[in-house]
């Protein structure tokens, strides 16, 4: 079963912490996001592999984007 | 049986829980912060050991059969209950590193007590820059807080080649004999240890307290026994002068007046003498014992309780990069008792929290940032803009100019806990009369009669770390502490360098002049707020009054509440209290 790991608000992607493949723990950190002058970390929702990876360093995106893609 | 309990028990003994543990992510991605702030911890400890060490090293005083200050202060009092203020203080950046005065708060006998002493191995407890005002934060500390100032005096007076920079002057070196005696007619007594010679500005130093007791070779004096008179008044030193000062110099051998001789045995002004250091400073403590000082339970509404949430994951939950949020309640759930809070209005002015809390069973008001975004909020900016944590908006501001006049009312000490980033800007803020809400705040603040202690956790920036009680609220805060993840300045360095050189820039751009000076300009700008806004510098500055650990921030907090309840000038019976009533509806 995959899962979406969404943006929370709009912003820029400041860095991508994870690979393609890579295996994730539970509330590890996968990317931060920032907006508003914040670094505003993104956690894995859940243990999973990483599949996907949506967004680049600089990409700006809106909330509710998808950024990644966990299975 | 007779029936006993706490004042007030249904608002009081069980407030509710606040805090939850870390979860395992978060103590996994704790482990470099925790490193990180350990570094700033090396840094600051480095700077204190300098401090220690200034002057002769321990062992010569130690060889003459005498205790340095330290050693002193460690007889003195209470085991635990040191808690030093202005150990980095050194304004004027002085080469001895220090303002050659050692101060904190710390029990003596089971009693609170503010407690200074001249640093005897720093030229034998000189007068030098900075000092007079580290003495006078430290007798407004007593002041406000009502409790004893203990002093150990010995101090050879003024440092001769430096004497335009301490002698004269409003706040200069002189003005805390003043204090003295301000503490003495507002009924704060000043207990007095003399040690070694004191002379002119020492002397004063010794006869100003309230009950003097010296060790048995002590003296205070009108004058020092080392100035020689019958310079020939050349105007200049000549080879004639010079031989004939060493001629009178060789031949002087009259002691130093104001003697134990003199002032046990002819003017009485000492109450004791004792042969040895320590006995002095027992004398000092038999005397605390008669201080004022209620016991605790007379304001006690509950029985006190550590925190169910170990401290030391304040390290893991307070990110050192600034740019990184977290989560304010945990943050508080670490610092009170049972980790519990009776919060103030929660939802309004999402962006502080207002309540009471207990420490050692004692009540106390808390005020602080919470840290994120906080969507449809401000009201006023009507969605064109999310609030965010750190700043303060109008309903904040209502919120924390409402719960100060409260607790003034009711006599609740407050613990400020900044980490803030200003006040909101622009004409949408300023339609919503945020500027006179901040000076509100200051009014409210002003208006009661209430110690507070400020702690700036992170940031301090702007008016609003004026408006949340800042050292500047002298008449109120007790002391300001900070942390190891401190930074105090008006703005931050990259906004400051936007704007002072963004014109200059345009200018040059246009003119098709080369910009890179001006960036080198900015850049060496963004440097120096950085350099400018550390823990050790805000603590050399005065910014702050102590850099402490995270982990020690309850210890601190523990003084400032024991000190406010020892002897409270006013007081709210906790049944006619109305800010639990308040907050309860």
């Amino acid at each position: 079963m995959s899962t979406d790991v969404t943006a929370p608000m709009s912003g820029t992607i400041y860095k991508i912490h994870v690979t393609v493949g890579e295996q994730v723990s539970y509330e590890d950190e996968l990317i931060i996001l920032e907006a508003l002058k914040m670094e505003n970390p993104i956690y894995a929702p859940a243990d999973g592999k990483v599949t996907e990876i949506k967004v680049s360093e600089g990409t700006e995106v809106e909330t509710n984007q998808v950024l990644i893609v966990l299975e | 049986m007779p029936k006993k309990q706490t004042p007030l028990r249904p608002y009081f003994e069980k407030m509710p829980d606040i805090g939850k543990p870390l979860s395992e992510g978060e103590v996994r991605r704790s482990k470099e912060n925790i490193d990180l702030i350990g570094e700033h911890e090396e840094i600051i400890a480095a700077e204190i050991d300098k401090v220690i060490k200034a002057g002769l090293p321990a062992e010569k005083i130690h060889d003459r059969g005498g205790m340095t200050i330290y050693d002193r202060l460690e007889y003195l009092i209470d085991e635990g209950t040191w808690s030093p203020l202005h150990t980095l203080y050194n304004p004027a950046d002085n080469d001895e590193g220090c303002t050659g005065v050692i101060n904190g708060l710390g029990k003596i006998k089971g009693r609170w007590a503010v407690i200074i002493g001249f640093d005897n191995k720093v030229m034998a407890g000189a007068w030098i820059a900075g000092q007079g005002e580290n003495v006078l934060m430290v007798t407004d500390l007593a002041k406000r807080l009502n409790i004893p100032l203990v002093w150990l005096t010995n101090c050879s007076g003024v440092k001769l080649m430096e004497q335009e920079s301490v002698y004269a002057g409003r706040r200069s070196s002189g003005a805390p004999f003043f204090r003295h005696a301000e503490l003495n007619q507002l009924g704060i007594p000043i207990l007095n240890a003399i040690y070694g010679t004191n002379p002119a500005g020492g002397g004063y130093q010794g006869i100003s307290p309230t009950i003097l007791m010296a060790h048995e070779k002590a003296n205070i004096a009108v004058g020092g026994a080392g100035i020689v008179g019958g310079m020939n008044p050349k105007g200049q030193v000549d080879a004639e002068g010079a031989q004939a000062l060493i001629e009178a110099a060789k031949s002087f051998k009259s002691k130093a007046p104001g003697r134990v001789e003199t002032h046990f045995d002819e003017t009485a002004y000492f109450r004791e003498v004792h042969e040895t250091e320590q006995g002095v400073l027992d004398g000092i403590k038999d005397y605390m014992r008669m201080m004022p000082a209620y016991d605790p339970t007379m304001f006690r509404v509950a029985a006190p309780a550590e925190p169910k949430f170990p401290i030391d994951e304040l390290n893991q939950i307070i990110p050192i990069n600034q740019k990184r949020i977290y989560d304010a309640t945990q943050v508080l759930a670490r610092l009170t008792d049972n980790s519990e809070f009776m919060e103030y209005r929660p939802d309004y002015g999402r962006e502080v929290f207002t309540g009471i809390a207990k420490i050692d069973g004692l009540p106390v008001a808390f005020i602080g940032n919470r840290q994120g975004v906080f969507p449809d909020y401000p009201d006023y900016a009507e969605g064109a803009y999310p609030a965010v944590g750190g700043k303060h908006y109008r309903e904040g501001l209502i919120k924390q100019g409402e719960f100060v006049t409260l607790c003034g009312r009711d006599n609740l000490p407050i613990v400020w806990l900044q980490d803030t980033t200003g006040i909101d800007v622009g004409d949408l803020a300023e339609e919503a009369e945020l500027l006179a809400l901040g000076q509100s705040l200051v009014y409210s603040i002003e208006q009661t009669d209430l110690a507070m202690m400020c702690i700036v956790l992170r940031k301090g920036t702007a008016a609003a770390h004026y408006i949340m009680c800042g050292p500047q609220a002298n008449n109120n805060n007790a002391f300001t502490v900070g942390t190891p993840l401190t930074e105090i300045y008006v703005m931050h360095g990259e906004t400051a360098a936007a704007a002072s050189y963004a014109r200059r820039l345009v200018k040059e751009d246009e003119a098709g002049r080369d910009i890179s000076p001006i960036v080198d300009k900015m850049n060496q700008m963004i440097q120096d707020y950085q350099d400018k806004s550390r823990p050790v510098y805000c603590a050399q500055k005065g910014f702050v009054d102590e850099i402490v650990s995270l982990t020690e921030l309850r210890k601190y907090i523990q003084a400032f509440v024991g000190a406010n309840y020892q002897n409270p000038h006013s007081i709210t019976p906790i049944h006619q209290m109305i800010l639990p009533r308040t907050i309860k509806g």
